[in-house]
């Protein structure tokens, strides 16, 4: 029983990093689009348009990091 | 991650401290307070080279205030200036070669991967922006007018006092964290030069996490103290 309810708090580490992973990939790659398209109609933004594009990232990047931490806390069961 | 632990009684109830925690956050406030003290000590209308750095350094913060909320803003200035400068100093502080010294258990790196550090300077912020709200607009603050919408509005807000220092600690607190397991990763597949890209990696996350510390605590601050809000 126990070995069992380790396995699946395994199992549930890795589905969790996983589709926290996904969201946050999906979250910067928008990111990243915006970024292009701005920088590709005005490119004197480019430095400004950064700055804000590191944040965003930073910002959807840390859903990612709640799914990390979860996962972690499964992995020490 | 584990810390090493020392654990006191007082009066029947039992307090752990995290002593390498202590340890480095002391270390990291007392390098910041000896070179403020040091950068200030002889200021003269033509600033020497140090003083020079520290008036560009003072800049920033002006200008990301003057960007982000308009008015008022000179009140605001130190906490959000010390909350950057803090998180900066002890999110580098996990690149220096601190896990060199022996200590009982665990290793002395940055101060920001104790979830603890991260939620007290959470609640900090919460405590100052409900404060500052407070004070500009008294019992105004928490109501909105009598409406459905803004009885709603109402407990959302008092949903976002609970969300709001609990994403801002998780996320700090995430991101060194995730930094050193990635280190701890890469020093087991390529022991000599795999930790090193992460590593350089971690000075730009450091960074970043505390811009976007900085950010936020401004965005809380003038949503508490702006007009509607």
């Amino acid at each position: 029983m126990e070995q069992q309810l380790a396995q699946f708090a395994h199992l549930g580490a890795g589905i969790a990093i996983g589709f926290g992973a996904t969201g946050a990939g999906l979250g910067i790659g928008l990111a990243t689009k915006g970024l292009m398209d701005a920088v590709s109609r005005q490119p004197e933004v480019a430095g400004k348009a950064f700055g804000f594009f590191l944040l965003g990232a930073a910002l959807s990047e840390a859903c990612a990091l709640y799914a990390f931490v979860i996962a972690f806390m499964l992995m020490g069961k | 991650m584990e810390h090493w632990l020392y654990t006191i009684e007082i009066a029947g109830h039992s307090m752990t401290f995290n002593l390498d925690t202590i340890f480095t956050m002391w270390f990291a406030m007392g390098v910041l307070i000896i070179f403020a003290i040091f950068a200030t000590r002889n200021l003269s209308l033509v600033p020497t080279k140090l003083q020079a750095f520290c008036e560009s350094v003072m800049g920033f913060f002006w200008s990301t205030m003057d960007t982000m909320m308009p008015k008022e803003n000179k009140q605001h200035v130190p906490l959000v200036a010390s909350l950057f400068l803090f998180i900066v100093f002890a999110n580098l502080m996990g690149q220096l070669p601190l896990r060199l010294i022996h200590i009982k258990s665990g290793e002395l790196a940055s101060p920001t991967n104790d979830i603890n550090l991260t939620a007290a300077m959470a609640i900090i912020v919460l405590v100052y922006y409900v404060t500052a709200g407070i004070m500009k607009k008294g019992g105004k603050f928490f109501l909105h007018e009598f409406s459905f919408t803004g009885i709603v509005m109402s407990l959302v807000e008092l949903l976002e006092m609970v969300t709001r220092p609990l994403s801002l600690a998780i996320r700090l607190f995430a991101n060194i964290f995730a930094g050193e397991i990635l280190v701890t990763i890469a020093l087991g597949a390529c022991a000599y030069f795999g930790p090193l890209p992460i590593m350089l990696f971690e000075i730009l996350v450091a960074f970043i996490q505390a811009t976007v510390f900085m950010m936020l605590t401004i965005a809380y601050i003038s949503s508490a103290t702006g007009e509607e809000h």
